[in-house]
């Protein structure tokens, strides 16, 4: 019941003038943010944050949150029109919402994404409120082992992602992971891989170079083969018979809503891990226990609400560790925490009994931010239609110039803007010859995360591997171990299992 | 050929303009943001303050342009101080120090910075202290009450370290350590303050060695204390640690120092604008009684004060180092 | 045309194996700057995740270039050209201007390097008036330096260009 007065009372603080002004304006700046591609939401709160110093930090939160928040939403939107994610948290919504575009669905596709936004959004500010006291507990409990046992199970989950030749799908998984050990060691201090001793490799490479590289650049250049500059993208249609086919289209898509909301919800809390790795994940468990998964990549609108639904809802559950403890779930939470640091709030444990207005100003801010971001999205349909609409000769150069700025923006070094060509190039050549390129950028991203996690778990273990699969000691990291055992094996027996029951129905 | 002839106009006639505001003589005031480089990630100490010095300044019109910090965290320091390296004589870049200022161009020397003549020291405003933290529910420090328990408990048992990163400034203090005290921890390094903090309160680590802000939430919330401060006197955010010198240590003493420095090759007068800039933003109120309130010591050096305590701070640094390995 | 008919899937696809097993060890040299092995007292060195990384990816470059000798890969029996001449042109032509672009950032600043690119790129692939191309071209890097500059406060490279901005700044914040 105190929960709920509680709620009640942050309900009513984001219905204050300015509070609910300044989230309608971060909903609509986060759509556009995350549409826009090279820029997430990452780029989009870290550089409003000086704007915030103006407002008292409740309203500065709950229009971060809402930036945060639309941007998860908009990063779906370039996903499904221009087949680039708009955002790391979008790539896995680029599977099956680009071939939905491509198949003259992009309505279903858009529909799909913003209905499976607010149900995982809806579902996890629910769980959040409910939950708060005790998943904080648990968070609080992941230490470098449970998080590397999580990292394998992240990466057990991509195994299904890649094409039929299995060769280069692990040649691509390696090569992100190879290019994420680039720049200082952390363990020993020593600088890695830094080739020609230019500097700019100090800082390794951001996946968002790897990111905009393959899906800007390298996209471009695909797309200006294909259509050699002449033909439109994608056309599309909007009546109210396509809304009314593509919710029609959700009933199909209520399990990818269930795996999507929890799941998403569940990861976002740990800390480290934050959207990207939750709609990855996401995606590749529901196409794993969908019944007709050789569909998943071909265009149907489950791989479209898996992550998407995953993505919102991990990204109000990477909030959960940020208000609780202090610690990022995210790197978009990371940046809001040296933005509560400088309202001069202390983020803790503390912060649920000394600034309930703000904590729960925010919580609520969030109910209401899902409610008018999915009304804005869909609104705005039309609008980002005409995006599509523009000539590809026209959008290919205004695309460059997003890229470039894009790639430049989140290091401020050329060098990185050098390197995006680079990568652009090769996973242009290397996608015109079967290599799957996806792993590449999920591996970069997830890198450092699980090395860094390995290699303590290492040290307190004495060197010892057995530390993942201790259960009496670290019970949750072996538990999360086996999990990902299991599935690392499953796609393998999969086939097999499939094969023996058709044979056995036939027969 | 009619686009370029039209460009060609707008470039001329918009030079003219920028040659004749350039040419007018006026005291120094910066012509376009200046960038304030901090060799560090988001969400850290140094962090912390250069967008509390951006914030200040903004919010009170300090400055006639805004103060933009950007994060260079590469390479321990590295890439941040190559960077401000390059841009010699640029009236428009500043770099906010940490210790690794120190360390790294002695640990990396491929680098080739030079630390006394790549940079233009321009004022330290606040030095942060270390302390030593365990978990209050600490399964392996239970009973310890006092740094003096702790230091008998450590001897005795291979103790876990949290930390910031190799090389940093936490192992090198706990490579000061094993020496005065005799006894040796495994040290685990981690991403950042915060990321130690929780460590630390999650079980995983038994003490740290961080800043008064890093652990700040843990230490009201009653989940971490600090057995002593290495300062000679105690700190008012934590009336109740005794400090280095009471406990008759005082060979345990280690700051870090929050300076500001420009490229080097900037002319006097712009050195003078910067170090004035800072002095308004050191006795701003907020800015005060933000940092006090967090524990820090507010330390203002400039000039050749500033000069003579970065060569010894060099040369103590360099010391440490070379009896670290 | 007889080169890019020259270059076919097949060719590129060995051609790109070989050149990938080569990059794999240099990867393996350049990590092996740092200690590569595993030792009871640190685990572990700094250079053994990456050299067993690139170790991996030499072995699956192996295993594509076997497949290929064997024939066992539908790029290994393909024979049509890797790319058509026409679609070539475009592609050479946008990577050579976007080469040229990122190099004429790094000295003439990004805003005037973007007109140049814009009116080329418009002038070379569409149609448009001139007219059309002029407005745009002069257009783009204005948006682009409001939105940056202005509304996220993210300054980009000025290159020698930057003095003409100082009136603009003292503009915008006065």
């Amino acid at each position: 019941m105190d929960v709920f007065i509680l709620l009640l009372e942050g309900i009513f603080v984001s219905f204050q003038p300015l509070n609910l002004g300044l989230l309608i304006f971060g909903c609509l700046i986060g759509l556009f943010v995350g549409a826009m591609p090279g820029l997430g939401s990452v780029n989009g709160v870290a550089i409003l944050i000086p704007i915030t110093f103006i407002i008292p930090p409740t309203a500065a939160i709950i229009f971060l949150a809402a930036v945060y928040y639309g941007a998860m939403y908009g990063g779906a939107i370039s996903s499904v029109m221009l087949g680039i994610p708009g955002a790391s948290t979008a790539v896995a919504t680029v599977f099956d919402g680009r071939p939905l575009a491509v198949k003259g669905e992009a309505m279903t596709a858009l529909t799909a994404a913003a209905v499976g936004s607010f149900v995982g959004g809806t579902v996890s500010v629910i769980l959040f409120t409910l939950f708060a006291p005790p998943l904080a507990e648990v968070a609080l409990r992941f230490n470098a082992p449970e998080t590397f046992a999580l990292m394998v199970m992240a990466f057990a989950t991509f195994v299904g992602l890649g094409g039929d030749d299995v060769p280069k799908t692990i040649f691509s998984i390696l090569i992100g992971l190879a290019l994420s050990t680039i720049g200082l060691d952390l363990i020993t201090g020593k600088p890695r891989l830094i080739f020609f001793n230019i500097p700019g490799f100090l800082h390794g490479i951001n996946f968002l170079v790897l990111a905009i590289g393959i899906y800007g650049i390298g996209e471009m250049l695909w797309t200006l083969e294909e259509t050699k500059g002449k033909v439109q993208m994608s056309k599309l249609s909007v009546n109210m018979k396509e809304v009314g086919r593509a919710f029609g289209a959700l009933k199909k898509t209520i399990m990818a809503m269930n795996i999507g909301s929890f799941l998403g919800f569940f990861v976002g809390i740990l800390p480290a891990a934050g959207a990207t790795p939750a709609s990855l994940m996401s995606y590749g468990i529901t196409k794993q226990l969908s019944k007709n998964s050789k569909e998943f990549g071909s265009g149907v609108p489950a791989g479209v609400v898996a992550p998407e639904c995953a993505n919102n809802s991990a990204s109000t559950g990477s909030m959960l560790p940020m208000l609780t403890l202090g610690i990022p779930g995210s790197p978009t939470t990371a940046i809001l925490l040296g933005g509560m640091i400088l309202w001069g709030l202390t983020p803790g444990p503390l912060l649920f009994t000394q600034e309930p207005e703000f904590v729960w100003g925010l919580i609520g801010s969030l109910y209401i931010a899902n409610f008018f971001t999915l009304v804005l999205n869909i609104a705005l349909i039309p609008a980002f239609l005409m995006v599509l609409r523009i000539p590809f000769a026209i959008l290919a150069p205004v695309i460059f110039v997003l890229c470039v700025t894009g790639g430049y923006a989140p290091t401020q070094s050329l060098h990185d803007v050098w390197l995006m060509l680079l990568f652009g190039f090769a996973g242009y050549i290397l996608r015109k010859l079967d290599y799957p390129v996806a792993p590449a950028v999920l591996s970069i991203v997830l890198g450092p995360l699980a090395e860094k996690a390995l290699r303590q778990s290492l040290i307190l273990s004495d060197g010892s591997m057995g530390i993942f699969f201790d259960m009496s000691e670290k019970p949750i990291a072996a538990i999360i171990m086996y999990i990902a055992i299991v599935l690392l094996i499953m796609p393998a027996f999969g086939p097999l299992y499939r094969k023996f029951f058709k044979k056995a129905q036939t027969t | 050929m009619s686009i370029i002839k039209k460009l060609a106009l707008v470039i001329v006639s918009l030079s003219l303009v920028a040659v004749s505001s350039v040419s007018s003589a006026k005291p120094f005031s910066p012509k376009k943001p200046v960038e304030l480089i901090i060799p560090a990630g988001q969400g850290g100490g140094a962090d912390e303050i250069a967008r509390l010095v951006q914030g200040v300044i903004e919010k009170n019109d300090y400055a006639s342009k805004p103060v933009i910090p950007i994060n260079k965290a590469g390479g321990s320091g590295g890439e941040a101080m190559t960077y401000v390296k390059k841009k010699a004589g640029d009236e428009h870049t500043l770099i906010i120090t940490l210790n690794n200022v120190l360390t790294t161009p002695v640990n990396q020397p491929e680098l080739g910075i030079d630390f006394f003549n790549d940079f233009t020291p321009l004022a330290r405003l606040i030095t942060d202290t270390f302390l030593v933290w365990i978990a209050t529910e600490g399964k392996n420090t239970a009973g310890v009450e006092t740094f003096d328990d702790f230091i008998d408990l450590a001897r005795g048992n291979g103790l876990v370290m949290g930390g910031t990163g190799s090389m940093s400034e936490d192992e090198l203090l706990l490579g000061m350590m094993r020496g005065q005290f005799g006894f040796d921890a495994k040290y685990v390094p981690y991403s950042g303050g915060g990321a130690v903090a929780k460590g630390l309160v999650g079980g995983e680590s038994d003490f740290t060695l961080n800043n008064p802000s890093e652990q700040m939430g843990f230490y009201q919330s009653g989940d971490s204390k600090a057995l002593v401060m290495m300062t000679p006197e105690r700190n008012p955010a934590f009336p109740e640690v005794p400090s280095s010198y009471e406990l008759g240590y005082p060979d345990l003493e280690y700051y870090m120092m929050r300076a500001f420095m420009a490229p080097a090759g900037i002319d006097a007068e712009v050195e003078k604008y910067y170090t004035g800039l800072l002095h308004t933003v050191y006795h701003d109120n907020e800015f005060q009684t933000f940092n006090i309130d967090d524990g820090k010591l507010m330390s203002w050096l400039e000039g050749f004060g500033l000069k003579d305590f970065l060569a010894i701070e060099y040369a103590k640094h360099g010391e440490i180092i070379k009896n670290f390995n | 045309m007889s080169i890019t008919n020259k270059i076919t899937v097949k060719r590129a696809e060995i051609a790109v194996a070989v050149i990938l097993a080569l990059c794999s060890i240099a990867l393996m040299i350049k990590s092996a700057e740092n200690r590569i092995t595993w030792n009871a007292e640190e685990n572990m060195g700094a250079g053994f995740l990456p050299f067993y990384l690139s170790l991996g990816m030499f072995i699956c470059t192996v295993l594509t270039i076997i497949k290929f000798v064997l024939k066992r890969s539908p790029q290994s029996k393909d024979d049509s050209p890797f790319i058509d001449a026409e679609a070539f042109k475009y592609i050479a032509v946008t990577i050579i201007s976007l080469v040229i672009l990122v190099l004429a950032i790094g000295y003439l600043g990004i805003y005037f390097s973007l007109i140049f690119f814009l009116a080329f790129y418009l002038r070379y692939f569409s149609s448009k008036s001139v007219l059309f191309i002029s407005v745009f071209s002069l257009i783009t890097p204005v948006l682009t330096f409001l939105f940056f500059e202005w509304l996220l406060k993210i300054p980009l490279p000025q290159g020698i260009s930057e003095p003409l901005f100082y009136p603009v700044y003292d503009f915008m914040y006065s």
